[in-house]
């Protein structure tokens, strides 16, 4: 059991690169493609940092002290 | 009528989250100053002679090394020593080759944009800055890999593992933001 969780939260972190990887190619895209791209790299940026805050960093977790 | 007085031993945990949560949010701060000024200093101009390539690189170092990290936390809190220990010191490894990218880069800036220019007085404050983050989140890792070696964290010891990851963690987060600034806003 506990062996299919941690495999399950493994399989979940890689997702989670996977996602950051296809962001920064989509970023990189839109910088040379689309004219003025402050506006959208910002929301890529939220988003990266969200991923990464949520599902690496366990932000919603802070308040439970059991775990 | 008897009293019985039952000692619940306080958890720990929660106070040195929020304690890290807010030493990320001061140390956010510091960044978002540095980040503004770019734009203050340089507007949306992007120089031409930034390398790209090495910039998307360090980037995906950066953003692989936090999949190691999350990994050796994950193995940690369900004690697998082994796995811990394999992943710190891959995090280790790409968070010295993203410094040995950085310094890489530094030798290209300092004859296309040096230290004196205005773009130069960004670019170096914004990733000497931050490449200092990186190299103290190395030296903790490898705290982190000599004492797990010696097997001092565990299912029952797992603060110190889940401190440096997130700190780790927090310094590919500045990265988000500085690559895009650095590299990829332009006008």
């Amino acid at each position: 059991m506990d062996e299919t969780r941690k495999r399950a939260q493994l399989r979940l972190g890689l997702w989670v690169f996977i996602a950051l990887i296809i962001l920064t190619v989509v970023e990189l895209w839109i910088a040379f493609a689309v004219p003025r791209p402050l506006l959208y790299l910002v929301v890529i940026n939220l988003a990266d940092a969200w991923l990464i805050m949520e599902y690496f960093m366990h932000l919603s977790r802070m308040w439970r002290a059991e775990e | 009528m008897q009293t019985v007085r039952v000692h619940v031993p306080y958890d720990h945990t929660h106070t040195r989250r929020i304690g890290l949560w807010l030493f990320f949010i001061s140390e956010g701060f510091l960044f978002l100053a540095l980040i503004s000024s770019r734009y203050y200093l340089f507007g949306l101009s992007r120089p031409e002679e930034l390398n790209q390539a090495l910039g998307l690189l360090i980037t995906t170092i950066l953003l692989l090394s936090s999949l190691t990290a999350y990994r050796a936390e994950t193995s940690i809190l369900h004690g697998d020593q082994g796995m811990f220990l394999r992943n710190t010191l891959a995090t280790i490894l790409l968070g010295s080759l993203f410094l040995v990218g950085v310094a890489l880069e530094w030798a290209e800036a300092f004859r296309f944009f040096p230290p004196h220019t205005r773009f130069g007085t960004i670019f170096f404050t914004l990733t000497g800055m931050h490449g200092f983050h990186v190299l103290s989140g190395v030296v903790l890792l490898v705290f982190l890999y000599f004492h797990g070696r010696r097997g001092r964290f565990g299912v029952t010891n797992t603060w110190p593992v889940e401190g440096v990851i997130k700190y780790w963690h927090f310094v590919d987060v500045v990265w988000v933001f500085i690559y895009p600034t650095l590299y990829l806003v332009s006008s």
